[in-house]
C-alpha cells in the first residue's frame, strides 16, 4: 500500500515532480561542477606554474663562491668544483621521480668566438653548455626527454634547438644582432691560446630569453665540456618539480623530526622534501630551493584554491536554499492530501514517512542527474581552461547525493511539522 | 474613463498586496530562494572583480619584474647608470605603487676579524636595504631603518658558509665585523642578517649603496635599477614601453621568466574564475527559477477563481507578473546586500584584506534577481488554458 501510494504520487503529478527534480538536479549540478573544479585545480595550476621554470638548483657541495653578476659567472674555468654527468639519470630515480617535470645541467664558461667566414675574434663571449632535448635512460628501460627548453620555457627560439652531441649551437638574440649572425652561419669557439681555428659549430637557431643569456652562445653540453677541458662534468643542475605549497609542517627542519613525522614529511611533495631526496640521491651536492619561484607559487596556489572553495561553498548554499524552497513548496501544496490521509486514520508519523520517502526518491534521482550534468560542465571548464578534464570522482557523487538528501529533507521538514498539527476537518472544508 | 482606470489600478495593487500577504509561509520560502540567489550573485561578482586586483598583487611575491640597465651592458665593460635615473622612473603605475631598488655590484675580497679567512665575493650595494624583506625569507633581525652610511650588511647563506669554519655560521658571524677590500679602498660593515633565496643572492653580501659606491670608487653610479611594477601583464607591458620612451639612454627590460609565466598563469586563473562564476550563476538562477515555478504552479485555484469572476487571461497573468516582480525586488534588495557583506568577509578570509565592495554589483544583482523572478512566473501563461469549472470540481 505504501509503495503504491508513493508510485501513485509520482504518476499522478509528473509535471510537479519533474519541476522539483529539475530544481534539485540543477542545484546539484552547480555543486558538482564547482566541487570537481576545486578538487582538481591545485594539480592543474601547479603544472601551469612550471612555466616559471626551475624551482630547485643543484650545485657542488664543495664549490667556491660563484662570482655571478647579471647571470654571468666571472670565475675562471679552473676554479670551483664540478659534478659528474653520469649521475644525472639518478634524478629520475628519487622517491618523487614522477614529480620531476624537467631538469637540465649547465656548464658556463667564457670563450672567444669567431664567426665564419672569419673576420675577427669576438673576445669574452659567455658560452652555456646544456641539453636541448636529451633522452635520459630510465631504470625501467624507457627514456625521459628533458632539457633547457623545458626548464626555461620562457626562452623563445627562432629556428630550432641544436641536436645534442652534434656540432651545432644556438645564439642569443643580442649577440646575433651585434655581429650580424644568421641561422645557418658557422661559428668557432675557443678558450686559451689557439694556434688553429677549431672546427666550427652550425647556428641552428636564435633565441631570446629577455635576460643576460641573450648575449651568450648556447651549445651542447659535450661541446662546453670539451672547451672547458672538463669531460663529463657540469656545474649546475636546474630541476623543475611539481610541488605542494609548504605549510608550517613543511617548513620544519627534517633534522628535528621524529621517525613518524619524517616519514610523513618525506611522503608529501613539499619542495624541501624533494630537495632532501635529491640530495640523498646525488652525493656531494648542495640542493637549494629557488625561493623566488617556490614561495610565490605557493602563495598564489593557496589563494586560488581558497577562492574556488569559497565559490563552491557559495554555490552549495544557494543551491541548498533554492532546493529547500522547492521541496517546501511541494509539501505546502499538498495540504488537502495530507488532511485526507489523516482523516482516514493515518498518523502524523506515517504521513511524514510517506512524504519523506517521496522526497528522498526525488533527491536521489535529482542528485544523480545533477551529478552527471555537473561532471559534464566541469569537464567542459577543465578542457577549456587547462586542456585537460578533471577526473570524475566517486567522492563528489557521494557528497552530492548526501547533500541532496539532507537539503530536501530539511526543506520539507518545516512544512511537514506544520502538517502534523493540521486539523483535517477545516482543510477538507476548504478553509 | 480616467476614474475607471485609476480604480482598476487601485484594485490591481490591492489584489497584489493581498496575494503577497495571504500566505506567510509561501512568501518566506520564495524570498529565501530569491534572496539566496541574489546573495550568491552579488558575492561572486564582487569577489570576481576584486580577485583580479588581488592576484596581480600576489604576483609581486616573485620580486622584481622590470630591470633598468645601462645600454650595451656586456661581460667586459663595467657600464653603470647615474643614480639620478631612479628619480625619472614614475613612482605610480596605473595600478599602484612601483617599488624601486638601486643596486651597484662590486667584486671585493672579504675578511672577518679572525686572521686568515678571506674570500672573493660579489658585493651588492643596494638602496633601500630593507627591500629584502619583501622578496623572501630573511633570517634574523633586520635593520629596521635603512642606513645611509651602510654599516649593516646582509650575508647570503653560501657566502656565510665560505666565511665561517663552523657548521652553523650564523652563530659565529652574527654581529661580526667584515672588512671589504677592493684595490686600495676598504669598507667595514656589521653583519645584521642572513638570507637564503636560492638565487645568486645567496653568494653575495649586501651593503648600503653609498658604501658600495665608495668601495668601487663610482660615486653616484648604479649597475641596475630593479622595479616591482604592479598590475596585469598587459599593464606592465605598457609601463615598460612608456618607461623606455622616458629613458632613452638606458635599457628597460622585463624579467621575462616572471612576466611571461605570470601572464600565462594569470590568464588561466582569471579564465577559470570567470567560467566557474558564470557556470555557478547560470545554474543558480535556473535552480531558483525551477523552485519559483514550482511555487507558482500551486496558484491554479486563484487563477480559476479570477477567471470565473471575469478576469481576462492577460490581466490575470499581469497580476502574477507584478507579484513576481515585487517579490524579486524584495528578495534581490535583501539578498544582494547580504551577498556584498558576505563577499567582504570572504575576501578577508582568502586574501587577508577585506574585498572592497563595488557598488555597481548591487544594482546588477537586484536586476538579475527581478529578471529571474519574472521569468519564473512565465509558465503561469499556461494557466490561460485553465478552465475554471474543472479547477473547482477538483479535477486536474
Amino acid at each position: 500500500m505504501f509503495l503504491r501510494l508513493v508510485a501513485d504520487s509520482f504518476a499522478r503529478r509528473p509535471r510537479r515532480k519533474l519541476l522539483t527534480a529539475a530544481a534539485l538536479s540543477l542545484g546539484m549540478a552547480v555543486v558538482t561542477a564547482a566541487f570537481s573544479v576545486s578538487l582538481d585545480v591545485g594539480d592543474r595550476l601547479a603544472r601551469e606554474f612550471r612555466s616559471l621554470g626551475a624551482n630547485l638548483v643543484v650545485t657542488p657541495e664543495a664549490d667556491s663562491l660563484p662570482l655571478e653578476i647579471g647571470g654571468v659567472d666571472y670565475r675562471p674555468v679552473n676554479v670551483g668544483a664540478y659534478l659528474p654527468e653520469t649521475d644525472l639519470p639518478k634524478v629520475k630515480t628519487v622517491f618523487w621521480h614522477n614529480n620531476i617535470m624537467a631538469f637540465a645541467p649547465v656548464l658556463e664558461l667564457q670563450a672567444r668566438a669567431l664567426p665564419l667566414p672569419a673576420s675577427q675574434w669576438i673576445e669574452s663571449v659567455s658560452v652555456v653548455g646544456t641539453w636541448a632535448d636529451h633522452a635520459v635512460p630510465l631504470p625501467d628501460g624507457g627514456t625521459f626527454h628533458t632539457g633547457i627548453a623545458k626548464t626555461n620555457p620562457w626562452w623563445q627560439i627562432e629556428g630550432a634547438w641544436f641536436t645534442d652531441n652534434a656540432r651545432e649551437c644556438v645564439i642569443g638574440a643580442a649577440l646575433a644582432r651585434k655581429n650580424n649572425l644568421k641561422i645557418g652561419d658557422l661559428i668557432s669557439l675557443a678558450t686559451g691560446a689557439t694556434t688553429r681555428i677549431p672546427s666550427p659549430l652550425k647556428v641552428t637557431g636564435i633565441f631570446s630569453s629577455g635576460g643576460p643569456e641573450d648575449e651568450a652562445v648556447v651549445v651542447p653540453l659535450s661541446v662546453a665540456q670539451e672547451l672547458a677541458h672538463e669531460p663529463g662534468q657540469y656545474r649546475k643542475l636546474y630541476v623543475s618539480a611539481l610541488t605542494k605549497p609548504e605549510d608550517d609542517f613543511g617548513r620544519r627542519d627534517p633534522a628535528t623530526m621524529n621517525r613518524e613525522d619524517l616519514e610523513r614529511w618525506i611522503c608529501t611533495p613539499y619542495i624541501s622534501a624533494i630537495a632532501y631526496s635529491l640530495k640523498e640521491t646525488l652525493p656531494g651536492t648542495d640542493v637549494r630551493v629557488i625561493r623566488r619561484v617556490a614561495e610565490g607559487e605557493g602563495v598564489i596556489l593557496k589563494r586560488v584554491q581558497a577562492l574556488l572553495w569559497l565559490v563552491t561553498l557559495a554555490a552549495l548554499l544557494a543551491a541548498a536554499l533554492a532546493v529547500g524552497a522547492s521541496s517546501a513548496a511541494s509539501v505546502i501544496e499538498r495540504r488537502s492530501e495530507i488532511a485526507l490521509m489523516k482523516a482516514l486514520g493515518a498518523g502524523s508519523g506515517t504521513v511524514g514517512f510517506l512524504l519523506a520517502t517521496e522526497q528522498l526518491l526525488l533527491a536521489f534521482i535529482g542528485g544523480g542527474l545533477g551529478y552527471a550534468l555537473g561532471t559534464l560542465l566541469a569537464r567542459a571548464v577543465g578542457q577549456k581552461i587547462f586542456g585537460a578534464a578533471p577526473e570524475a570522482s566517486l567522492l563528489v557523487l557521494a557528497v552530492v547525493l548526501v547533500l541532496a538528501a539532507c537539503v530536501t529533507l530539511l526543506g520539507s521538514a518545516l512544512p511537514l511539522r506544520r502538517a502534523a498539527r493540521y486539523e483535517p476537518a477545516p482543510i477538507l472544508r476548504g478553509e | 474613463m480616467a476614474g475607471q482606470i485609476s480604480q482598476n489600478r487601485q484594485m490591481f495593487w490591492r489584489i497584489t498586496r493581498r496575494m503577497l500577504g495571504a500566505h506567510r509561509g509561501r512568501l518566506f520560502v520564495v524570498l529565501l530562494a530569491l534572496g539566496a540567489g541574489a546573495a550568491v550573485t552579488a558575492a561572486l561578482l564582487n569577489l570576481r572583480i576584486d580577485a583580479r586586483r588581488r592576484l596581480t598583487s600576489e604576483f609581486r611575491a616573485f620580486g622584481p619584474n622590470v630591470l633598468v640597465l645601462p645600454k650595451n651592458v656586456s661581460a667586459t665593460n663595467g657600464e653603470t647608470l647615474p643614480e639620478a635615473i631612479a628619480k625619472a622612473v614614475p613612482a605610480e603605475a596605473s595600478n599602484g605603487h612601483v617599488s624601486k631598488v638601486a643596486v651597484l655590484y662590486v667584486v671585493a675580497s672579504i675578511s672577518t676579524t679572525r686572521p686568515g679567512k678571506s674570500i672573493s665575493a660579489v658585493i651588492a650595494g643596494t638602496s633601500p636595504l630593507a627591500f629584502l624583506r619583501i622578496v623572501g625569507s630573511v633570517k634574523g633581525e633586520h635593520p629596521s631603518v635603512p642606513s645611509a652610511t651602510g654599516r649593516e650588511c646582509v650575508v647570503g647563506e653560501n657566502a656565510a658558509h665560505q666565511l665561517s669554519s663552523e657548521k652553523n655560521p650564523e652563530l659565529e658571524l652574527d654581529k661580526a665585523e667584515l672588512t671589504l677590500t677592493s684595490g686600495a679602498r676598504r669598507e667595514t660593515c656589521e653583519v645584521a642578517s642572513f638570507r637564503q633565496l636560492g638565487g645568486p643572492e645567496d653568494d653575495r653580501i649586501e651593503i648600503g649603496l653609498r658604501a658600495a659606491q665608495r668601495l668601487a670608487d663610482l660615486p653616484g653610479r648604479i649597475s641596475v635599477l630593479e622595479l616591482i611594477v604592479p598590475g596585469t601583464p598587459s599593464e606592465i607591458q605598457t609601463y615598460i614601453a612608456n618607461l623606455q620612451r622616458t629613458l632613452p639612454d638606458a635599457e628597460v627590460r622585463p624579467v621575462r621568466q616572471f612576466t611571461e609565466g605570470e601572464a600565462k598563469i594569470y590568464t588561466k586563473i582569471s579564465g577559470l574564475l570567470t567560467v566557474t562564476v558564470a557556470v555557478v550563476l547560470l545554474l543558480t538562477s535556473l535552480c531558483v527559477m525551477a523552485a519559483m515555478t514550482n511555487v507558482a504552479m500551486e496558484r491554479k485555484n486563484d487563477v480559476g477563481l479570477m477567471k470565473a469572476i471575469g478576469g481576462a487571461t492577460r490581466r490575470v497573468v499581469r497580476l502574477f507578473l507584478a507579484e513576481a516582480a515585487v517579490l524579486g525586488l524584495a528578495g534581490g534588495l535583501l539578498g544582494a546586500a547580504a551577498g556584498i557583506l558576505l563577499s567582504i568577509w570572504l575576501g578577508k578570509q582568502v586574501f587577508g584584506v577585506a574585498a572592497e565592495p563595488r557598488f555597481i554589483v548591487y544594482p546588477v544583482a537586484v536586476v538579475l534577481t527581478v529578471l529571474v523572478a519574472i521569468l519564473s512566473a512565465f509558465p503561469l501563461r499556461r494557466l490561460a488554458s485553465v478552465r475554471p469549472a474543472s479547477v473547482f470540481r477538483g479535477e486536474a
